[in-house]
C-alpha cells in the first residue's frame, strides 16, 4: 500500500481540479447546514466540518432514478431507453461511518442471489477518498459499537489522516492508487504510521456513546411479539426523517409516471416509516401501524441484515439521532431493547 | 447521554407532577401525555404516563417543543376504531390527560367543535407558557457546533461546545410564532398550573405576512417555489399537525395516486398546498410543522396567510370558543365572495 504525505494547505486544490475532470461529490456548506453534493468544476469542498447532514447514499442509490422509458404507440409500448449510466465519480471527505455504509449496501445490491445493475454500475465507477476521524465530530457518535472505528479505512479507497501539520494519505486499493498523481505529495515514513497510531487510540476513546447493539440480536430473535413495541413508537410522527438520512436504509419502491404516450419507471427511496411501506395492491398491509413498521426496523438493522448478511446494517453515525424531531434516540431504544 | 437543562425553581412543573400524578392514582385519566427530557441538550420530547409513579419524569420548560394535541387524536380515535370489534356489553371508555399550553388548548377545541372525541375522554392540564426555543436559532447559537451541554437560566440559555461556551438572553431564541403570541394562558382546562407572563408583541402578528402580501405576485409565487423545492415530502408538517388527522390522506392514496412520489417539483407543491388549503380557520399557528420540518421550510409564512384570510373575511380566530362556529364549516348569507368572483382584485 502507497503511503503519502500531503500538505494541508493543497488539499482542497487537488480535489477542485479533480471537478474540472470527473464528478465530484464533497462536503459543502449549504445555509445553515454542511451537505454532501456535487462539486461545481474548481469549486474547493470543506476540509474542515464535522460531518454532512445527508449520507453520501444518494449519489449510488437515488432518492429517485430511471429505470427504463417507454412510449404508447397503436401497437403497444415501445422502450424508449434505459436508465442513465453511471459516470466516473469522486467521493470526498466521506466520514469512517459513511465508507463502511457503502460495503454494508454492496452486501445486499451486490450479492450472489441479486445483482442490482443500477447499483452496481455506479458502485463500480465511484473511488471513495475518506477522511479520518481524529477527533470523533458528535458526541453522538457510536461506530465503535456496531464494527466501526473512527479512522478505519473500511470502505474508502483512499484513507486521509490529519496528523497536524499535513494529511497522511493511504492508497488502500488500485482504484485509490489511480488517485497517486493527482494528489501528489512526499513519501511517507515510519514516523507518520506512528503519529497515525497514537491518533487512532485516541479517536477510539473519545467515542463518548456505547451501544449495546451485538447483544440486541439474540433479544431481538425471541422478542417479537414482546409488548415493548407497542409503547415504542408512540411519540413516533413516521416522517420518515431517520431513514432519508441513514447511510445504509435501501428500502425503494417502484412506480410509474405516465405523462401522456411517454411514460417512466422510476425507483424511489421508500421508508419504514410510511404508511404505503409494503401496502400491498390489494389494500392490505401486513405493517398497518407504527408498532409493526417501528418493529421492522429495529428488526431489520439490527437481526435481519445479521441474519442474513452478519453484519448489523448501522455504521453508528448518528444522524437519525440528532436529526429526529422527537427526539427518537435508537442508541437507548436499543440499550431498552437488551434490557428486556 | 443526560439531557435536560438545569432550571431555577419551576413551580408550575412541581404542581404538573403533583396533578398528573393525582389524575392517575385515582384513574381519572387512562393516560396522559406529556413532556419528558430529551436525550440530547436543551430537548424535550413527548411522553406517555400510564403510572402515578411516572408522573416525575414529566417536565414543563421552554424545550417543550410540539403540539401535544395530535397525539390526543391519535390515542382517541385508535381506541374509538378498536372499540368498533368490542361488544356492547365489553366496551370501555378512555380518558387522556394532556399538558396544553395556550395553542395545544385551541388544537383541542378545533377537535371538540370537529367532533373528534368527547369533552369527557380529555382532560387538560393547563401549563401557562412563554414560548419555546426555536432549534434552529439555538443551532446558530452554537454556530454550527454541536450542542455538547445546555442549560437554561431563568432568561438566559448557554450552550457548551467543542469551541467554547456561548449565551444569549432566551426571548432571542423563542420561535416566530411565540414572539407574537396572545395565547399564553390555556384556553380550555380541567387543571391550572400557574399563571404566565404574556408576551408584548401579539399586535404585530401579521406584520410579515402584511409584507408578504404586498409584494408582487411573481415574487410571492418565486418564494414559494424557492421553499418548496427544499421540502423531501416527508410529510413531518402533516403528521405532527393536530389539525392534520384525515384517516388516510390524499398525499397517500394510490388508488387514484393524486400525489406522484419521484421528486417533481409540481407534486410537491401540490401536497403542500392542498394541505395548507385544509388549514384555513383551523391553524393555530403552534410552529410544530415548522419546529419539525428537517428542511427548514418556511411553511409559517403561508399558513399565516391563510390564518389573517380567516380573520379579515370570517372575523375568526381558530380555536379560542368552543361556541363559534368555524369558518368552513358553516356558511352565512353575508359570507365575503369577492375573492371567488375577483380573485385578483381582493389582494387574496
Amino acid at each position: 500500500m502507497e503511503k503519502r504525505l500531503i500538505k494541508k494547505e493543497s488539499l482542497a486544490g487537488v480535489i477542485a481540479e479533480l471537478a474540472g475532470k470527473m464528478r465530484v461529490c464533497a462536503p459543502m456548506q449549504a445555509e445553515d447546514q454542511v451537505l454532501f453534493r456535487v462539486l461545481e468544476p474548481s469549486e474547493r469542498p470543506l476540509v474542515d466540518f464535522a460531518n454532512t447532514k445527508n449520507a453520501p447514499k444518494n449519489f449510488l442509490f437515488p432518492r429517485t432514478e430511471t429505470l427504463l422509458k417507454y412510449t404508447r404507440t397503436p401497437k403497444g409500448m415501445v422502450a424508449a431507453g434505459g436508465a442513465e449510466e453511471g459516470m466516473k465519480t469522486l467521493f470526498f471527505g466521506c466520514r469512517p461511518c459513511d465508507a463502511r455504509s457503502f460495503k454494508l449496501l454492496d452486501m445486499l445490491f451486490d450479492q450472489e442471489k441479486y445483482q442490482d445493475p443500477y447499483y452496481i454500475d455506479k458502485r463500480a465507477k465511484t473511488t471513495v477518498v475518506a477522511m479520518a476521524c481524529v477527533h470523533p465530530p458528535y458526541t453522538t457518535c457510536f461506530c465503535t459499537s456496531v464494527g466501526g472505528n473512527p479512522t478505519d479505512s473500511e470502505g474508502a479507497d483512499v484513507l486521509l489522516t490529519d496528523l497536524g501539520d499535513q494529511y497522511l494519505a493511504e492508497f488502500i486499493t488500485p482504484k485509490g492508487e489511480e488517485l497517486l498523481a493527482a494528489f501528489g505529495g512526499t513519501p511517507a515514513g515510519v514516523e507518520a504510521e506512528k503519529a497515525k497510531e497514537g491518533i487512532a487510540a485516541q479517536a477510539s476513546s473519545e467515542i463518548a456513546s456505547t451501544v449495546p447493539a451485538r447483544e440486541a440480536k439474540p433479544v431481538l430473535d425471541v422478542r417479537f411479539e414482546d409488548p415493548f413495541w407497542s409503547t415504542l413508537h408512540q411519540k413516533c410522527l413516521a416522517c420518515g426523517t431517520c431513514t432519508y438520512l441513514c447511510p445504509t436504509c435501501h428500502c425503494f419502491d417502484i412506480s410509474d409516471e405516465v405523462k401522456r404516450n411517454d411514460g417512466i419507471r422510476i425507483r424511489n427511496w421508500d421508508s419504514c416509516m410510511f404508511p404505503l411501506f409494503t401496502k400491498e395492491t390489494s389494500g392490505h398491509n401486513p405493517r398497518p401501524s407504527q408498532k409493526e413498521r417501528w418493529r421492522q426496523r429495529v428488526m431489520h438493522k439490527f437481526r435481519y441484515y445479521v441474519d442474513n448478511f452478519n453484519a448489523i446494517a448501522c455504521v453508528g453515525c448518528g444522524r437519525c439521532v440528532m436529526a429526529c424531531p422527537v427526539n427518537m434516540d435508537i442508541r437507548k431504544i436499543v440499550a431498552d431493547i437488551v434490557k428486556l | 447521554m443526560s439531557g435536560g437543562t438545569a432550571t431555577v425553581e419551576n413551580p408550575v412543573e412541581k404542581k404538573l407532577r403533583e396533578e398528573a400524578k393525582r389524575l392517575l392514582a385515582d384513574k381519572k385519566v387512562d393516560v396522559i401525555v406529556g413532556y419528558e427530557a430529551g436525550t440530547l441538550p436543551l430537548t424535550a420530547t413527548p411522553c406517555f404516563i400510564t403510572a402515578p409513579e411516572e408522573a416525575d419524569k414529566l417536565v414543563w420548560n421552554p424545550c417543550c417543543t410540539q403540539n401535544l394535541a395530535k397525539f390526543v387524536h391519535d390515542l382517541l380515535s385508535q381506541h374509538h376504531e378498536a372499540q368498533k370489534r368490542v361488544k356492547p356489553e365489553a366496551k370501555r371508555k378512555k380518558t387522556v390527560g394532556v399538558v396544553a399550553r395556550g395553542c395545544t388548548t385551541r388544537s383541542l377545541i378545533i377537535h371538540l367543535q370537529e367532533k373528534q372525541y368527547g369533552r369527557d375522554e380529555v382532560v387538560i392540564l393547563g401549563v401557562p407558557c412563554g414560548g419555546y426555543v426555536d432549534n434552529r436559532k439555538l443551532a446558530a447559537l452554537a454556530g454550527g457546533e454541536e450542542i455538547r451541554e445546555g442549560a437554561i437560566d431563568g432568561s438566559e440559555v448557554v450552550v457548551k461546545t467543542a469551541k467554547g461556551n456561548r449565551k444569549a438572553p432566551l426571548g432571542e431564541l423563542l420561535a416566530d410564532c411565540c414572539l407574537t403570541c396572545r395565547f399564553n394562558e390555556p384556553v380550555l382546562a380541567d387543571v391550572e398550573t400557574g399563571k404566565g407572563t404574556p408576551v408584548a408583541a401579539a399586535d404585530k402578528e401579521y406584520e410579515p405576512v402584511g409584507a408578504f402580501e404586498n409584494l408582487p405576485a411573481e415574487e410571492r409565487w418565486a418564494y414559494f417555489e424557492r421553499e418548496m423545492a427544499k421540502c423531501i415530502r416527508c410529510t413531518a408538517c402533516r403528521n405532527v399537525c393536530p389539525s392534520c388527522y384525515c384517516r388516510i390522506c390524499f398525499a397517500d392514496q394510490s388508488q387514484p395516486r393524486w400525489v406522484d412520489i419521484g421528486e417533481n417539483a409540481s407534486d410537491t407543491q401540490l401536497f403542500q398546498l392542498m394541505r395548507m388549503y385544509h388549514m384555513v380557520g383551523r391553524c393555530v399557528d403552534c410552529g410544530s410543522c415548522t419546529a419539525v420540518c428537517p428542511m427548514g421550510v418556511d411553511l409559517r409564512k403561508f399558513l399565516k396567510k391563510l390564518d389573517k384570510d380567516a380573520r379579515d373575511l370570517f372575523g375568526h380566530r381558530a380555536g379560542v370558543s368552543l361556541e363559534e362556529p368555524a369558518p368552513l364549516g358553516t356558511y352565512k348569507e353575508t359570507d365575503k365572495e369577492e375573492f371567488i368572483f375577483n380573485p385578483g382584485g381582493g389582494g387574496h
